[in-house]
């Protein structure tokens, strides 16, 4: 792979190119869907190619091929170079590409390999999970239950001398039921995914959540729509992340910067929300969704502290942003695929723990409402704009957890939420997610602890 | 002229018959596309991606399994017809299973697809379309801080399927699609909007709308503010009703989900379950239409199916699997994401019939209501519940708008939404999942703050 990648970026050199780099990936998929008890989809896959950019004073230009090749890397060099250079005539802002260069080859052993287990075991863990939510409850009237696992190897070099050969692991398993009671009908999700081999899978929380699902969803059968208004809101520790994610995450992903995309241009350094509130993005954590050693432009990855005491002081970098902000790069930069130009991203995102009791949060709370892990959010950075739905969550009367709601939606503003956030508990857990960009969708795992947010819009029924 | 893709995929068929399959299918896709993209105001990315790839489904007994990979090379391919057949025979029988299609069916041919001025087009032409984009946008913002965002895409490919009852077709096809996102300043205030147009055909696209629109919008939502909430009318502009019906309506008449249980709309074919005033239709074979194609992703022939007729539900959208599972005819609309993926459901072109009036007439008739220009969210299919943050829109008094909104939410059900449609404007466009104009809700919980 080294000698493939070398072709191509001296041939985008020669043709003129002051910077390129490559990305070679072979990486392997499954997915196991049942549906009933019955296969609905058995899906293996190959991602198997080569992506590269070529760069001239400001002008990106980006092809992949999968005819790998001297001949055919040396082709893909040229062209894009070309196209890159017929780019620059039309760029008008100028700029440089350049960061310190990074030489690692690291593999990942997991100690059971997706290679090393057989389909039909895949096969019968999935069946497990879809009989067992089956059979939580009679009531449960459709099951669907999907497994995948991911397996990559990546190989990323540049012109500044970048050579990473890294690989990684990633499985999940999801229970999505169905429940049914007269004319009211339910559904809802579960679902486990870390960084590792299917040893995963054996850990009790993957091998109950059918069970899991399955009360859930029994328990939404006696839920009832939230009531819309302005409410006091305890955000569980998914939902939290969800919310720092969504409300915040995206708006200091640095190519907002140069782009002037983001509410948040003029604020680094500057508070953002108030002194018991830190936000970190941390993609160095063992054996999360969202971790990697390396990331997709070959930047060794480091621990992003966001917020610190309610400062904003960083921000996600790829090698284009840390250059025009004068800033080093933290390893931000991630693709989907080697067909995929690398865009910064978050990887695993979370408040930082604070001094609150859960039970006595509630208490004080009196009036509000609790929302509890998310069905999905958005974002609009450059109007400050954000918003995302609870699947399920709790009335707070009297300091009390009381009814059960439904598909309770907040919406609010980057720039005035964090300042709403008055507490902030001792818990902590991470969740599994998939974020999604530009049309690249790249894991992430998103969490904290319980917080609280005043006074902000809660849609309903 | 028949595809080289053909052969590729008959020799894979051949290969997993020979592995003992009972039938099999090879779905193959081939393109080339450019995009450039801006940012800031300037041109900054030119991308170009040649993609091919393979995908087989194979059946043992009714066992099926899938694999694909993103290569045309023979070992490449062996190995995925390898790989899929070890699936299926790890599967589990999946009783309702019947057949893939065969090829008795007619043949219609889909017209205005593929466009040779568009399949012809250089990088530096369609860098051009970009620049004019721009340039409109720019022109109308002078008087303000702005950033524009923008991008062109056009692409030509051809996709080709091959199965082991006779199924040979392939076909070509054109899309060229572009947009501006200008970002404003004025003060302490930032806001954004958007425009974009979507056609197979080069000469539809007209950069300088697209340019202008984005700019005027965007001012349009500078100073938003939140207003009193409760029950109002809700004025759902073309890009708005496309997100809640091209979801939130196309979801729940997948046959599929309703089959699951997972729909919202159970045991309604022949009921009404909209207003009068709602008529829709699903057209794969609308010429030009963005969703257009002579056959659907398992080569069943397209056809134009009356979803919705006088708010009565006429029909669901199937493939051939859930139309064998319910002994009901096959309505061409199985859909998959290229060659990666096995075929589900999903709508064509979904059409809803216009009425009267446009954008700014139905305003007029508004006493209070809101605008909602666009939303990202989707309903809860199971429930039909929709919880849903207006993008991009205003408030509407005594029939004229009164400022943009921001923090605001609309609530309600689907079932309640179909039925509150009280107009359906005469302004139709054509968005990247459907066709249709302005509807008017009658009423709907807004929350704001």
């Amino acid at each position: 792979m080294e000698d493939l990648a070398r072709i191509a970026i001296e041939s985008a050199l020669k043709t003129g190119a002051r910077f390129s780099d490559v990305r070679i990936e072979n990486s392997a998929t499954t997915i196991i869907e049942l549906n009933d008890g019955v296969s609905k989809q058995s899906l293996s896959s190959r991602i198997k190619g080569a992506g590269m950019r070529a760069f001239v004073d400001g002008a990106w230009a980006f092809a992949q091929t999968t005819d790998l090749t001297g001949d055919g890397m040396r082709s893909m060099g040229r062209s894009v170079a070309k196209m890159a250079l017929a780019t620059r005539e039309k760029t008008t802002e100028r700029f440089a590409i350049d960061g310190p260069s990074f030489q690692d080859r690291l593999h990942y052993s997991a100690r059971k390999p997706f290679s090393s287990i057989s389909i039909d075991e895949k096969m019968a863990f999935a069946k497990m999970i879809d009989d067992q939510t089956r059979d939580y409850d009679r009531r449960i009237s459709s099951t669907r239950t999907v497994y995948t696992d991911l397996w990559t190897e990546l190989y990323v070099a540049n012109s500044l001398g970048t050579s990473i050969y890294t690989e990684n692991a990633i499985p999940r398993i999801i229970s999505a039921p169905t429940a049914k009671d007269g004319i009211n009908r339910q559904s809802t999700f579960k679902s486990l995914s870390l960084r590792g081999g299917y040893e995963v899978m054996s850990a009790s929380e993957a091998q109950n959540i059918g069970t899991a699902a399955g009360e859930l969803v029994i328990d939404l059968l006696s839920s009832v729509c939230a009531k819309g208004g302005v409410y006091d809101v305890v955000m569980d520790p998914i939902l939290n992340g969800v919310m720092v994610h969504e409300a915040f995450g995206h708006a200091v992903e640095a190519d907002n910067w140069p782009a002037h995309a983001t509410v948040l241009e003029d604020r680094i350094g500057t508070e953002v929300g108030p002194d018991n509130l830190s936000i970190t993005d941390d993609p160095t954590l063992e054996g999360m969704r969202g971790s990697y050693e390396y990331d997709w432009e070959g930047t060794r990855a480091t621990r992003r502290h966001l917020v610190t005491n309610g400062i904003l002081t960083e921000l996600l970098h790829g090698l284009e942003t840390a250059t025009r902000l004068d800033l080093e790069p933290n390893g931000a930069a991630r693709s989907q695929s080697f067909m995929h130009e690398p865009l910064p991203r978050m990887s695993n995102t979370y408040m930082e723990t604070g001094d609150w009791q859960v039970d006595e949060l509630i208490q004080d709370t009196k009036n509000g409402i609790i929302l509890c892990s998310p069905n999905y959010g958005y974002t609009q950075s450059a109007k400050g704009q954000f918003m995302f739905q609870a699947s399920y969550g709790y009335v707070i009367e009297n300091g009390e957890k009381g009814q059960m709601v439904r598909d309770v939606s907040l919406a609010g503003n980057i720039l005035e939420v964090l300042a709403k956030v008055d507490a902030v508990c001792k818990d902590f857990l991470l969740d599994a997610g998939t974020c999604s960009k530009g049309g690249q969708a790249v894991p992430t795992m998103a969490g904290g602890p319980h917080a609280r947010i005043r006074k902000v819009p809660v849609g309903g029924m | 002229m028949l595809s080289p893709l053909l052969a590729i995929g008959e020799k894979a068929i051949t290969l997993a018959e020979k592995m003992g399959a009972s039938q099999a299918e090879a779905y193959l896709a081939q393109s080339r596309s450019f995009e450039i993209t801006a940012e800031n105001n300037s041109i900054k990315n030119a991308c170009e991606t040649r993609d091919a790839g393979i995908g087989i489904r194979t059946i043992v007994g009714k066992k099926i399994g899938f694999a694909y990979v993103t290569t045309l090379n023979d070992s490449d391919i062996e190995e995925a017809v390898t790989n899929s057949m070890s699936l299926a025979r790890a599967s589990i029988a999946d009783p309702d299973f019947v057949t893939l299609p065969n090829s008795e069916s007619s043949h219609h041919s889909a017209r205005g697809i593929f466009d040779k001025e568009l399949d012809e087009l250089t990088s530096e032409e369609t860098t051009g379309l970009l620049i004019r984009a721009i340039d409109a946008c720019k022109g109308s913002l002078d008087k303000w801080s702005h950033a524009i965002e923008a991008a062109v895409q056009s692409s030509s490919g051809v996709n080709a399927i091959v199965n082991s009852l006779g199924i040979v077709k392939s076909e070509r096809k054109t899309c060229i699609s572009i947009y501006t996102y200008p970002i404003i300043k004025d003060g302490k205030d930032q806001t954004a909007s958007y425009e974009y147009q979507v056609s197979r055909r080069l000469n539809e696209i007209n950069p300088e709308w697209v340019g202008t629109n984005a700019a005027e919008l965007a001012r349009g939502f500078l100073r938003p503010k939140t207003i009193d909430g409760g029950e109002m009318s809700v004025l759902f502009a073309p890009l708005g009703a496309s997100a809640i019906l091209g979801r939130g309506l196309a979801d729940a008449v997948n046959a599929d989900e309703v089959q699951m249980g997972r729909s919202y709309i159970t045991d309604a074919l022949g009921e009404g379950i909209a207003s009068e005033k709602l008529e829709i239709v699903d057209d794969g074979l609308l010429p030009g239409g963005i969703g257009t194609r002579s056959f659907d992703a398992e080569g069943f022939p397209s056809q134009r199916t009356s979803v919705i007729k006088a708010g009565v539900l006429r029909s669901l959208l199937h493939n051939s699997y859930t139309a064998n599972k319910e002994n009901v005819d096959n309505t061409g609309n199985a859909s998959r994401p290229s060659y990666s993926g096995l075929p589900d459901i999903s709508t064509t072109n979904f059409i809803v019939s216009p009425g009267k009036g446009d954008l700014n007439e139905l305003i007029s008739e508004l006493d209070e209501g809101v605008v909602c220009r666009n939303t990202g969210d989707s309903p809860n299919l199971t429930t039909g519940d929709l919880s849903a943050m207006i993008g991009e829109g205003y408030y509407v008094k005594n029939g004229e708008i009164q400022h943009a909104l921001k923090n605001t939410l609309i609530g309600i059900n689907m079932r309640d939404l179909l039925r509150r449609i009280s107009h359906v404007g005469s302004d139709s466009r054509t968005t990247f999942s459907m066709v249709t104009p302005s509807i008017v809700i009658e009423g709907a919980t807004i929350t704001s703050g």
